[in-house]
C-alpha cells in the first residue's frame, strides 16, 4: 500500500514539474516574439512606410546605433508587454491573463501587424497602375503576343531534339532519385527512428540537412552545378536530383510516419525483427504512395527542367533563352506552345497513372 | 503456473496511472477474461504482459521465468510464445491471406528467406492447418481487405495460432463485430483453449459472453483489480460496482 502512495505522490510531483517547467517555457516564448513584434512593426512603419513612402528616398540610410537603439527600445517594450500577460503573443502561447484587455490588445496590435505588412509590401514591390496600362506597355505587349501566336515551324527538329532531352533529363533524375531516397526516408521517419537517442540524432541531423537542400532552389542548385561540372545538360540533371532527393525523402517519410500503427504492432508482438517489421509491416503500407509521389515527382521535373535550362542546365530552356536573347519572338513563341503542350501531357499521364495504381 | 503478475504500475508519459499494482496468477489451460468500463486499464495489462509497452513497475514472470526487463534477442523468443488477437485485426491489408498467416512465423524464419518470400513446404501446409482450424482455407489467396470483419479476426487468430503459443492475448477480440459473429469468434478461442490446450487471457465486454467462455474473471477498475473470481459469481451488486450505478445489463447471444 505504502509502495502505491509513493508512485502517486511522485506521479503528481512530476507532473506538477512538467505543468511549471512549460508555462516558463512559454512565457519565455512569448517575451522573444513579442520583442520580435514590436521590433519588426518599428522597424517597418520607420523604414518601408516612412522613408520610402512618406520622404520617398531612394537609398534607405543605414546606420548599426540605430538599428540598435530601436532593438533595445523593443526589448524594453516587448518584455514588458509580455509580463503584463496580454500580448498577442501571451495569447499565442497559452500564458496570457484571459480578460478584456487581452482581447482588446491582441485583436488591435494583430490588424495592426497585418496592415503594416500590407502596405510595406505594397510599397516595396512599387505597384503601380499605370504602368500596366500605358500605350508603351501595351504596344510592346501587342507585338510580343501577336508574334507569340505565328510561331516559326523552322526550328520546329532542332526544339524537339531539346524537348526530348529535357524530358529525359527529368527523367534520369527521378529514377537515379529512387534508391538513395527510400533508404534516406526510413533514417528520416520519426515514428521508426525515436526509439532510441542514437538513432533519434541521425534523424535529426539527417532532418536538418534535408530542409536545407530543399530550401536552396533547384534553379540555384542548377547554378552551383554549372560551374562545379560545367554548363549543360548534366548540370540540371544533378541539379534536380539533388533536389527530388530532398523534396521526396520528406514525402516519403512522412508517408512512412502516418501508417496504421496496428500492423506493426501485430507483427512485432510475433517477436519478428527490426528488419521483418519493416519489410513486412511497414513496407505494404507504402509501396502506393511512394510509387504515386515518384510519378508527381517525374511530372514536376520535367516543369523544373525547363526552368533550369533558362541558367544553362540544357534542353530546351537553355534554346528559349538563346531565342529570347536574339529577340526572335516567333521562334520563342513555338517554344513556349510546345512546353505548354509537353507539361499538359505529362500532366495528364501522371495523373492517369496515379489513378490506375490506386 | 504459466504467467504471474506481481503489483505492475504503469504511467504514461502523458502522466495517465493506468495501471496501479496489478497483481494476479494464470494458471496453464485457464481462459481468464478481463472485464472493466472503458479507459479502466484492459489493453494497457494486456500490453504489458507482452511487452508493447514497458511496465513503469512490478514483475512480470511468464514461465518460470522474470521478463519484465529483458531485451532483444531473450525478448524475441518470449514474444513468439504469446500469441496476440486485436480489435482491429491488424492484418497487412494488401497482401493475401497466406501470407498473413505466414507473418505469425516471421520469429523463427530467417531474416533472409523471409524477405524474398521464399518458404519451406512445411510452413505452407502449417499455415493451411492454422486456416483450417479456423475454417477459413478456402480463402487462401485472396486479399486481406476483401474479407468481412469476421473473416480477417479469424485470419488474426490463424495468425497467431502460426506462433504456437503457450499463451493467447485477445485485447476485445470482437468489439467490432456483430452479436452472432462475436459468437462464433469466441468459439474458435474456446475451441484453441480447450483442443489445443492454449491458455487464453481475453479482454471482454459482454457480460453473457463472459460467463458463457471465461473459466475466471478479473474485474478492473481505474487501474485496480477490484473483483477476482468465478464469472458466475458476478452478481447484480457486482455489476453495478464494476460498471457504475448507472449501467444496466444488456443481453448478448
Ligand atoms: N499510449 C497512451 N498514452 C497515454 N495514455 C494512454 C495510452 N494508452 C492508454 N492510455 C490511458 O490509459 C488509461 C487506460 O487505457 P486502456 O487503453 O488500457 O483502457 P481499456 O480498459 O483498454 O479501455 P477500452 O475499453 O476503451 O479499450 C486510459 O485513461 C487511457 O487514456
Ligand atoms: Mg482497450
Amino acid at each position: 500500500m505504502s509502495k502505491q502512495l509513493e508512485v502517486e505522490a511522485q506521479l503528481k510531483s512530476f507532473i506538477e514539474e512538467n505543468r511549471r517547467r512549460e508555462h516558463k517555457y512559454g512565457l519565455l516564448q512569448a517575451i522573444l516574439l513579442d520583442i520580435f513584434f514590436v521590433f519588426y512593426s518599428i522597424l517597418v512603419v520607420q523604414r518601408a512606410i516612412y522613408y520610402k513612402y512618406f520622404l520617398d528616398l531612394r537609398d534607405l540610410p543605414f546606420s548599426w546605433t540605430q538599428i540598435i537603439i530601436i532593438f533595445f527600445i523593443s526589448i524594453v517594450i516587448g518584455t514588458s508587454w509580455a509580463l503584463t500577460r496580454t500580448s498577442l503573443s501571451c495569447k499565442l502561447f497559452g500564458v496570457a491573463n484571459e480578460n478584456k484587455t487581452t482581447k482588446w490588445t491582441t485583436e488591435l496590435f494583430g490588424w495592426f501587424l497585418f496592415d503594416i505588412t500590407f502596405i510595406a509590401g505594397w510599397i516595396v514591390t512599387k505597384i503601380s497602375i499605370v504602368s500596366l496600362f500605358s500605350s508603351d506597355g501595351l504596344n510592346g505587349a501587342g507585338r510580343l503576343f501577336s508574334a507569340l501566336f505565328h510561331p516559326q515551324f523552322g526550328i520546329f527538329d532542332d526544339a524537339l531534339f531539346a524537348m526530348i532531352e529535357t524530358i529525359y533529363i527529368a527523367l534520369v533524375a527521378t529514377l537515379i532519385s529512387i534508391p538513395p531516397t527510400l533508404i534516406i526516408s526510413f533514417f528520416t521517419a520519426r515514428n521508426l527512428m525515436r526509439e532510441n537517442k542514437i538513432t533519434f540524432a541521425i534523424y535529426y541531423v539527417l532532418r536538418i540537412i534535408l530542409n536545407f537542400v530543399r530550401s536552396i532552389e533547384p534553379l540555384i542548385w542548377a547554378i552551383i552545378f554549372s560551374v562545379w561540372v560545367g554548363i549543360g545538360p548534366f548540370a540540371g540533371m544533378i541539379a534536380l536530383l539533388v533536389h527530388t532527393i530532398a523534396s521526396n525523402a520528406k514525402l516519403y517519410s512522412e508517408a512512412i510516419e502516418s501508417i496504421e500503427q496496428g500492423p506493426v504492432e501485430a507483427i512485432s508482438a510475433t517477436g519478428a525483427n527490426k528488419v521483418q517489421v519493416v519489410w513486412h509491416a511497414v513496407v505494404p503500407q507504402i509501396v502506393l504512395p511512394f510509387l504515386s509521389f515518384t510519378i508527381y515527382r517525374w511530372d514536376i521535373n520535367v516543369r523544373m527542367a525547363t526552368i533550369i535550362g533558362l541558367v544553362g542546365g540544357g534542353g530546351i530552356g537553355t534554346m528559349l533563352m538563346q531565342y529570347q536573347g536574339l529577340a526572335r519572338w516567333r521562334e520563342v513563341g513555338l517554344i513556349v506552345i510546345m512546353i505548354a503542350f509537353v507539361v499538359w501531357i505529362m500532366d495528364y499521364i501522371s495523373a492517369k497513372i496515379r489513378e490506375a495504381i490506386y | 503456473m504459466l504467467l504471474k503478475v506481481q503489483n505492475l504500475h504503469k504511467i504514461y508519459k502523458s502522466g495517465t496511472h493506468a495501471l496501479k499494482g496489478v497483481s494476479f496468477e494464470v494458471e496453464e489451460g485457464e481462459f481468464l477474461v478481463v472485464i472493466g468500463l472503458s479507459g479502466s486499464g484492459k489493453s494497457t495489462l494486456l500490453r504489458c504482459i507482452n511487452r508493447l509497452i514497458e511496465p513503469t513497475s512490478g514483475i512480470v514472470e511468464f514461465n518460470g521465468k522474470d521478463i519484465t526487463h529483458i531485451k532483444g534477442e531473450e525478448l524475441r523468443k518470449v514474444k513468439m510464445q504469446i500469441g496476440m488477437v486485436f480489435q482491429q485485426f491488424n492484418l497487412i491489408k494488401r497482401k493475401t491471406v497466406l501470407s498473413n498467416v505466414i507473418n505469425g512465423k516471421l520469429g523463427s524464419l530467417k531474416t533472409f528467406e523471409s524477405i524474398i518470400e521464399k518458404y519451406s513446404d512445411e510452413v505452407y501446409s502449417e499455415a493451411y492447418k492454422c486456416l483450417e482450424t479456423v475454417g477459413i482455407s478456402d480463402k487462401a489467396k485472396v486479399r486481406a481487405d476483401a474479407l468481412s470483419g469476421g473473416q480477417q479476426q479469424r485470419v488474426a487468430i490463424a495468425r497467431s495460432l502460426m506462433q504456437n503459443p503457450k499463451l493467447l492475448l485477445a485485447d476485445e477480440p470482437v468489439a467490432s463485430l456483430d452479436p452472432a459473429t462475436s459468437n462464433s469468434i469466441m468459439q474458435y478461442f474456446e475451441k484453441i483453449n480447450k483442443e489445443l490446450g492454449t491458455t487464453v487471457i481475453c479482454n471482454l465486454h459482454f457480460l453473457s459472453l463472459v460467463r458463457r467462455y471465461a473459466t475466471r474473471v478479473i474485474a478492473l477498475r481505474a487501474g485496480e483489480i477490484i473483483y477476482e473470481g468465478s464469472p458466475r459469481d458476478i452478481d447484480e451488486n457486482w455489476f453495478k460496482t464494476i460498471y457504475g450505478e448507472e449501467a444496466e445489463e444488456v443481453e448478448i447471444r
